[in-house]
């Protein structure tokens, strides 16, 4: 849950334009993390070795590793750690800002020690994300947006990053919630939940951004928008929520019941006060999430 | 092998039926199939065609998935009806068992589960 966060952590910073981190997101699974962002990420070089090394590479025809390792930058067990480490995911969303030119490597050094210590992550990025820590890597990217959350609106956000990564895919990047009070849809899904917590939950995009999602959340190829497609939207939504009342039901002891999920035909909606909206970015396009309270 | 087994699937959603359906196909021979979209054509069509096993969400439009157990039960008390929604709660779970469901599958669905479900209510006949 790391990457995710990461770009809105950039963009908070006014490090890059939210173009730019679009255009990164979409080249992201044609990247390969580089062994020069592993090392810097690590400590092991700094950015001005790196981009020394990087510039000899021009030169010589040779191996990262092995320049890095005549010029002293890095030791032999240092460069078998990088080569087996398993890195986390943020960085290559950083290395791709970098290729782009949006970062230097000497920002994207500072801008990575900045994300850790805010965040408070382990130095090793092996180690699985526990739940207590993106936990609160989501409670302070919504206090960060000025939206702070509730104990249970916390808990459902938390849900649908983790639904989103478990159904859809990891390859995204929320926005600052848009507290919002008129919704101009597109093709917007809704489903309404009542009981000890109320609230209605949406997701809304361009069709041909609902045929990629439909595609990866039911495990087919679609190519056109068609009835399955819509039930794709409305699928993952009530799938979602189902797992919300079960979390409710599981940590709370308490019942919240369903409305089934429905089409908006209207072209807008009115949002309550403490309503908004969440740009959710995919390499294939932006999904909103609406979270109507 | 026996007479072909027939399946009712209540879902409002035409992509969790199909997904149904898919896997009930993997270990059943050519089943036939009844489609509802809510609770209601659930039991209009039960009664219409007495299915062998009957699969029902239960969020769903016009009646929901447990009332319809109810009122299947009610016409037939040995309909065989599992649930299978997201909705897995103990609350569901023992609304649904008293309403007289069979089993619960919760969503989403793993084929292992609906294989055991297909071998525990219809056993050597799928």
């Amino acid at each position: 849950m790391y990457a995710q966060f990461f770009g809105s952590y950039l963009l908070n910073k006014d490090a890059v334009s939210p173009e730019q981190l679009t255009t990164a997101i979409a080249r992201l699974s044609d990247t390969h993390i580089k062994l020069g962002t592993l090392a810097m990420h690590k400590g092991y070089m700094t950015a001005s070795e790196v981009d020394e090394v990087c510039f000899l590479q021009t030169r010589e025809d040779k191996r990262f590793g092995e320049i890095a390792l005549e010029r002293n930058y890095l030791f032999e067990d240092q460069l078998e750690d990088l080569l087996k480490s398993q890195n986390p995911d943020y960085l290559l969303l950083g290395q791709t800002l970098v290729d782009m030119g949006a970062l230097s490597n000497t920002e994207l050094e500072s801008l990575m020690v900045g994300y850790q210590d805010e965040n408070e992550l382990e130095e090793s990025p092996e180690e699985e994300a526990n739940i207590e820590e993106t936990s609160a890597l989501i409670e302070r990217f919504f206090e960060n947006s000025g939206k702070p959350l509730s104990e249970h609106s916390l808990m459902y956000m938390n849900l649908v990053f983790n639904n989103l990564v478990r159904f859809i895919g990891e390859d995204f990047t929320p926005l600052a919630p848009v507290p919002c009070n008129e919704y101009s849809t597109t093709y917007c899904v809704t489903q309404a939940i009542s009981g000890p917590v109320t609230l209605t939950s949406g997701v809304d995009m361009e069709p041909d951004v609902a045929i990629s999602f439909a595609s990866r959340y039911a495990k087919m190829e679609f190519d056109e928008f068609d009835e399955y497609v819509s039930a794709s939207l409305e699928d993952f939504l009530n799938l979602h929520n189902g797992l919300f009342s079960v979390n409710m039901s599981n940590i709370y002891s308490e019942e919240v019941s369903l409305d089934p999920p429905k089409h908006e035909e209207d072209p807008t909606l009115q949002l309550t006060d403490s309503s908004f909206v969440l740009p959710i970015i995919y390499p294939f396009g932006t999904v909103y999430l609406l979270l109507i309270m | 092998m026996s007479a072909n087994l027939t399946i009712l699937v209540g879902d409002d959603s035409i992509l969790a039926r199909k997904q149904l359906k898919d896997v009930i196909t993997k270990f059943t021979t050519d089943p036939t199939f009844i489609d509802a979209s809510n609770g209601q054509e659930a039991i209009d069509k039960y009664k219409e065609s007495h299915p062998d096993l009957v699969f029902l969400d239960i969020v769903m439009p016009i009646k929901d998935g447990i009332s319809a157990v109810g009122e299947i039960i009610g016409a037939d008390p040995t309909a065989k009806i599992v649930i299978v929604s997201s909705v897995g709660t103990q609350e569901q779970l023992k609304r649904a068992i008293e309403a007289g469901a069979k089993d619960f599958i919760q969503k989403p669905i793993r084929e292992d589960q609906v294989q055991n479900v297909l071998n525990s209510q219809i056993g050597d006949r799928s």
